[in-house]
């Protein structure tokens, strides 16, 4: 591996920091043709998304949809993984940097090691896990965690009794392939890259730095990411809710917000971190799954649901059975010397502070940026903001201050998954810009050898049965199984493997292919969702079919949930493999098809998100056609001329307008109105009439950028008295200097108008910072002017705190009001001036205020485009609830629609701020590029086939598939059903609706699946029921 | 439920009068769960910080004048509300308008005496020196070490003359130059000052910097916590920095530096309190601890609040002229955390603490159950 670093050290892209965004943007920049080094200084990629236990609002488990993203950047020829290996010097420029990395000992040779993690199991050293945050502990020579990438253990030099006196070196004798170097030293690889993604994360906040919340020192005290350790089923408690100082189960458990954040006190963030509310939801749901008679109280003082769904996930959280909302901050009272319960004293506006026992307590903690962030700046050559994230700029925030330095994730600021993803598409299309005339030169194929016909041959199948190194071995008698698996019918040859998923054991199995003539190969090992697609790619190395592999799972099935029942695990092993092997004896080889790709993008809607994608993608090279419903571009954000953190956007508009019209492979259509759509990934044709003309457009992608509208409020006065004003308006007469608006003696806003309500359940997201942005204009230009806002929530996320503290210190009051009490906004007469009075409950003066107003404006709703709907129906994408475009993944697939080929970036996504959309628009186009780079889609082999014999053309197969991949085509025997292979998806819900067996999803045919179910029982077990008394005969014997 | 409009004279007086911070309260209710009144009764600063946000304050109201300043809320306000100071502005706009509601009253006297004779006892100035007599203690003069600054409780209160005169009792053993400077010297005018009282207060602080310049004083040791933070901190507001050293850092200099030597053993279990004016709000912590622990046989043991978190004794922010209702005294639960803690003696060192741990000491059921002690008069009896 060295050698090969040494001689191949011309690199397009360094992306420094291997977390999910660091990933995402590996994938998505190796994909477009670039060759990638990913590093990462921890010992394993996947960074804090790996340590968590679900992800929110869907709950998916965080593991699960990340480990498979460890597999394909491990399987990419163009991403080199360099974990334990952090950035020494970064000199040069744009298009050729030139960096050292530093590739410290891990005292294990990467490529000898298989992961057996027998040195683990013999080394004597216990040390505290970081994977588990100390909860647990684990040996000083230990694998990170048990899906890591590499699944190589490294040595911890501080606690390694060699590394410290060598006194010890079991670790060395016990390990077989020889692969414990404890003399291994620091190496430097120099590499020469055109372009650095820095995606370095963030820490989270220590609250053992200040004692304010007994961290550190009451046991019961955990911080949030101990609790998704302790959530975690590979946690220290195995996910069984525990606390830590007696190992019991807890029965009230208090939440306390904002820990680290929102704050000037020495120590802490005055920056809110923006997850901590969703994540906490999360945490309390999980609780409740868990044990739902769990008592859970969640203390805040604002809850921040700004995000797509996260107002019904606040919801679901709320509305859970003894679940409190308390909006207070607290303070810790005392930790109960007996039942190490924890006192938290919190302040209610009816019965003053009060004081209650919990048996644990988690503290919600803030992100900090990472650690060295200031080392990391000089290191890279960047800029950092006043908090110490990446100092980055409104009009583009994937750009750090150095050009050709990019930057992802959760360094630009606290933001959560999916805008740590979006950064890194964008990232993507940023370097795709940048290294446009290099694309593809240093990227390579896989090249595989041709495939032999085996349709003559008897059937030959090998088995082979892993060990998993002990995760199998430990429990199931492997050479027994092994030998049993000899005996079955068709099987030629039959072996054990450590670790089969190793390098050099996957290529025993391919050699042992070639040797034995097999022609079906079935592995008793691990899961197929994580390695079929690793072990496919070994039988085509053979030149065997990929679809004549199986995958029996011996370990999720049967190892590792009888563990404690060896026999039994054992039998059950042997029938699985039966099974499996009874079904290979039935494959067939399928071919994959390639589909050639039309490198021409449609960018729908030509506003400040769709010519931004649009330019973006033309700047690759491109052609780009640019859709806009209006007579010219600019959309929405002609409305906005500043935003809060002094972002000047119609200059930005002006030249951003002038580009795409001026750039010679966008072609701009006005008033367009598309007429037509049809096709499917790489081949889409969408006819389009514009300026009374008709144009069909053949193309490989599509990003959709439809943007939204404002509310038009009904509440309020609004539309009958014309001192109220929308959010919007204001803005109009702000930026025209309108006196009378100007010289307004008092200023009352209302937030959340038409939104966060039953026909709108959603936070508008903008609105918050909108009228915070207004009204330090407006204090600006009139200083004498009261200006007071309604709110419900401050949704002020993120560094935008920083302005709401200014709003105050502006002398801006705030009041809170609640959704069943809403403000009172009715016309007066005072000193003969016609004004508005508004009156407010002021939950903490026990009063209602009322407030004289010369203006009235309402933060109104974001709502969804009337297009969006006609847009969905033409390009069959789904929507949300709330009517905006549904994303094929909420945290991983941020942009895509689920119908490959088809994007989305902007407001028509959700309500989004300028910067926001800017990104999303990036990252759209930087996922379409990657379709794009390539010549041709491959659709998989194992889809749906109709025998049009046998249809009958009731259409049930069509309504039954999500993803429009069955439509009717005319033959001579009238309509029948065919499917698009490109669209489908294999899962085969169409097989279950078709009257007539008619449609059939290959690689799961009938044969295949019924062979395996036959032989769940031994052919000499077969036809000896026992029979029982009263047995009305089954008739299966 | 009552309808108001805000008050805008009344927001604009609060401010010039140094409340300006006010507006910058979110009302996440923090300083209500630390402040120690709600652990006797109810009181919420928010509500207090709420209503002047609005100019809605209830300038009659005896809720102005409960907060001790101990520090508390200010230490962990996540916006900045610095209620001390906005609390102030609300007692000045009372003080000026002579508004000092039934309890409070004794105010009005407190300031008669620190107008006329410089102590709030309204006790002879020229009697100020008294407690020295006898115990070898010189005037002050500029080739002095030290002046000596005893304060108006030191000099006047019966119990804290001993602790007075156990300070010079040290002093001289020790070997240290000091002097006082007796009638001349007046209140340090930091608790009147928390009163809203700015006026009196500039105008003792000026006498004593007067006093301090002509005298030629360089360092002054104080035995209050109060003195000390208004001479370190508010004192340089007149352009004057003199070197303020609290006698539990003295008395920790004095012994690593082997000028003072500690020969008794004391076999008893100790716990210290923080008084706010020297821990919270001037971060003496340590020296007083390394003190009691180079006490032979003395074992510390620490009680449920300490150090930055320290349970206010009652007496800050004018507050120790105040009466205040059985039941309601912060005192009351500090001696029940000693005695929790197994103390049998409590050691602070502030004037103020002393004589409110002394009142609560007689309601304990076991009056010797726990010791009271100035940090200076244990130190005497190690000698």
């Amino acid at each position: 591996m060295e050698n090969e670093i040494a001689q191949k050290n011309l690199i397009d892209v360094l992306v420094v920091g291997g977390g999910i965004s660091g990933i995402q943007a590996s994938l998505d920049l190796a994909n477009s043709g670039f060759k990638v080094y990913l590093i990462d200084k921890s010992p394993a990629i996947g960074g804090k998304m790996s340590q968590l236990d679900k992800t929110f609002p869907s709950n998916d488990c965080s593991m699960c949809i990340e480990s498979p993203k460890f597999n394909e950047c491990s399987r990419h020829p163009n991403i080199t993984i360099l974990t334990y290996t952090e950035v020494g010097t970064v000199k040069g420029k744009p298009g050729n940097f030139k960096v050292t990395l530093v590739k410290k000992p891990r005292y294990v040779v990467e490529s000898k090691c298989t992961g057996c993690n027998i040195c683990a199991e013999y080394c004597p050293v216990k040390v505290p896990d970081k994977y588990n945050q100390e909860l647990s502990s684990n040996k000083a020579v230990h694998i990170y965690f048990s899906q890591a990438l590499p699944l190589i253990p490294y040595i911890d030099p501080e606690t390694c009794l060699y590394l410290k006196d060598g006194s010890c070196a079991i670790c060395e004798g016990v390990c077989k392939p020889g692969a414990i170097d404890l003399h291994q030293e620091e190496e430097e690889i120099e590499v020469e890259v055109g372009a650095i993604v820095l995606s370095p994360g963030f820490e989270t906040f220590d609250p053992k730095l200040r004692t304010d919340f007994g961290y550190g020192v009451m046991e019961n005290v955990v911080t949030s990411l101990d609790y998704e350790r302790i959530l975690c089923s590979t946690g220290p408690y195995e996910g069984t809710i525990r606390r830590p100082s007696d190992k019991k189960h807890p029965e009230k458990i208090a939440w306390i917000q904002c820990v680290g954040s929102r704050q000037i006190t020495p120590g802490g963030n005055s920056y809110c971190s923006a997850v901590c509310c969703a994540y906490t939801q999360k945490q309390v749901i999980l609780t409740k799954d868990h044990d739902a008679g769990i008592e859970a109280t969640i203390f805040h003082n604002d809850i921040r649901a700004f995000g797509k769904d996260f107002e019904r996930f606040y919801q679901r959280a709320e509305n859970l059975p003894d679940v409190r909302f308390i909006r207070s901050y607290v303070s810790v009272g005392k930790e109960i010397p007996d039942s190490k319960n924890v006192t938290i004293r919190y302040s209610t506006t009816d019965d003053g502070v009060k004081e209650e026992e919990f048996d644990m307590v988690v503290l919600s903690v803030g992100l900090n940026p990472p650690s060295d962030v200031q080392g990391l700046a000089t290191t890279f050559g960047i800029e950092l903001n006043k908090h110490g994230f990446c100092k980055t700029n409104p009009a583009n925030a994937i750009e750090t201050s150095r050009p050709g330095i990019y930057v992802s994730g959760a360094f630009i600021g606290p933001v959560d998954i999916p805008e740590s993803v979006v950064a890194a598409s964008g990232a993507n299309a940023l370097c795709s810009e940048l290294l446009s005339y290099r694309r593809g030169d240093l990227s390579k194929e896989r090249e595989y050898p041709v495939e032999k016909d085996v349709s003559e041959e008897e059937i030959r199948i090998g088995v082979v049965t892993c060990l998993c190194g002990a995760n199998i071995g430990r429990v199931v008698d492997t050479p027994g199984v092994a030998a049993y698996a000899g005996t079955l019918p068709n099987v030629v040859y039959s072996e054990e493997n450590l670790f089969a998923c190793s390098t050099e054991n996957a290529q025993l199995i391919a050699d042992a292919i070639v040797k034995h003539n097999l022609n079906r190969v079935v592995l008793a090992a691990c899961t197929p969702r994580t390695h079929e697609p690793l072990f496919r790619d070994t039988c085509r190395e053979a030149g065997l079919n990929q679809y004549f592999f199986e995958f029996a799972n011996i370990r999720e099935h049967c190892s590792w949930v009888h563990s404690k029942d060896k026999e039994g695990a054992t039998a059950k092993a042997k029938d699985i493999i039966r099974m499996s092997v009874a079904r290979a004896a039935e494959l067939e080889p399928l071919q994959e098809f390639e589909l050639p790709v039309n490198p021409q993008v449609l960018v729908i809607g030509g506003g400040l998100a769709g010519m931004t994608s649009a330019l973006s993608m033309a700047n690759v090279g491109f052609e780009v056609y640019l859709l806009e419903k209006e007579n010219d571009l600019g959309g929405m954000a002609r409305r906005i001329h500043y935003t809060i953190d002094g972002f000047d956007v119609q200059p930005h508009l002006k030249e951003l307008i002038r580009k795409v019209y001026r750039h010679p492979s966008i072609h701009v259509y006005l008033d367009a109105a598309i007429t037509d759509a049809s096709g499917y990934v790489g081949n889409f044709t969408t006819t389009v009439k514009t300026e009374g003309q008709i144009k069909v457009i053949d193309h490989g992608a599509v990003i959709i950028a439809t943007g939204a509208e404002e509310y038009k409020p009904t509440e309020y006065l609004y539309g009958t008295d014309d001192k109220v004003l929308t959010s919007l308006e204001l803005e109009d007469h702000i930026i025209r200097r309108d006196e009378k608006v100007v010289n307004s003696r008092s200023l009352v806003m209302i937030q959340c108008v038409g939104c966060r309500q039953t026909d709108r359940n959603y936070c508008s997201r903008v609105c918050c910072n909108q009228s915070i942005k207004n009204a330090l204009k407006m204090r600006e230009m009139n200083p004498g002017m009261d200006i007071h806002i309604l709110f419900r929530d401050m949704r002020t996320y993120g560094l935008k705190e920083d302005y709401y503290r200014e709003a105050s210190e502006k002398d801006i009051k705030f009041i809170r009001y609640e959704p069943a009490d809403k403000p009172v906004v009715e016309t007066a007469v005072e000193g003969g001036h016609h004004i508005i009075r508004v009156t407010v409950t002021d939950p903490i003066l026990g009063k209602k205020l009322a407030i004289d107003a010369d203006l009235l404006t309402l933060a109104a709703a974001i709502i969804p485009s009337p297009s969006t709907q006609s847009i969905a129906k033409l390009f069959k994408v789904s929507m949300s609830p709330d009517g905006f475009f549904q994303e094929a993944h909420v945290k991983l697939r941020p942009v895509d629609f689920a119908a490959d080929g088809i994007f989305m970036c902007g407001i028509a996504h959700y309500p989004k701020h300028i910067t926001e959309t800017i990104s999303q628009a990036y990252a759209a186009a930087g996922r379409a590029i990657n379709l794009l780079s390539r010549d041709t889609v491959t659709a998989s082999g194992a889809v749906c086939d109709v025998d049009e014999n046998d249809c009958v053309s009731c259409g049930a197969c069509i309504t039954a598939c999500s993803y429009g991949a069955i439509s009717f085509h005319d033959t001579p025997k009238g309509k029948k059903a065919t499917v698009n292979p490109v669209l489908c998806k294999g899962d085969g819900l169409c097989n279950a609706k078709c009257p007539t067996q008619a449609i059939k999803l290959k690689h799961y045919t009938d044969d295949e699946i019924f062979a395996q179910i036959d032989a769940s029982v031994p052919d000499d077990e077969r036809g000896q029921c026992p029979g029982a008394a009263g047995c009305a005969g089954c008739g299966s014997h | 439920m009552e309808t108001v409009a805000p008050f805008k004279e009344i927001i604009e007086v609060i401010k010039e009068q140094g409340g300006d911070a006010f507006k910058y309260c979110y009302q996440c209710g923090l300083c209500d769960t630390v402040c120690p009144w709600n652990r006797v009764r109810d009181f919420s600063m928010r509500k207090l910080i709420r209503e002047a946000t609005f100019g809605l304050t209830d300038i009659e109201s005896e809720d102005l004048w409960r907060c001790t300043t101990c520090g508390r809320c200010p230490q962990y306000c996540p916006r900045g509300v610095k209620q001390i100071e906005s609390g102030v502005a609300l007692r000045k706009i009372a003080t000026e308008n002579d508004i000092f509601p039934g309890p409070i009253a004794p105010i009005r006297t407190v300031s008669v005496g620190l107008m006329g004779e410089g102590n709030p006892f309204n006790e002879e100035r020229k009697k100020r020196g008294e407690w020295a007599e006898g115990l070898n203690v010189k005037p002050f003069t500029e080739s002095m070490e030290v002046l000596y600054f005893s304060c108006c409780y030191l000099s006047y209160a019966p119990r804290l003359k001993k602790v007075a005169a156990a300070t010079a009792d040290i002093l001289n053993k020790a070997g240290v130059k000091f002097g006082i400077l007796g009638s001349k010297e007046s209140c340090c005018g930091e608790s009147i000052r928390k009163t809203g009282n700015e006026e009196l207060f500039k105008k003792l602080a000026k006498e004593n910097i007067r006093t301090f310049i002509d005298a030629g004083v360089k360092k002054i040791l104080v035995s209050s916590p109060h003195s000390y933070h208004t001479f370190k901190n508010e004192y340089p507001e007149f352009m004057v920095h003199f070197e303020v050293v609290h006698i539990s850092q003295y008395l920790s200099e004095l012994i690593i530096s082997g000028r003072l030597k500690l020969t008794k053993e004391y076999n008893k279990k100790v716990t210290y309190h923080d008084p706010c004016y020297a821990g919270r709000h001037n971060g003496i912590f340590e020296e007083p601890r390394e003190v009691l622990k180079s006490i032979p046989g003395l074992k510390l043991v620490e009680m449920a609040d300490n150090r930055a978190d320290s349970l206010c004794c009652g007496g800050g922010g004018g507050r120790i002229w105040v009466e205040t209702p059985k039941g309601e005294r912060f005192s009351d639960l500090r001696l029940e955390q000693a005695i929790t803690a197994g103390a049998t003696t409590l050691v602070t060192s502030c004037p103020y603490c002393i004589t409110n741990f002394e009142d609560s000491r007689l309601a304990l059921e076991d009056t010797e159950a726990l010791e009271i002690k100035d940090i200076t008069e244990l130190i005497q009896e190690m000698m």
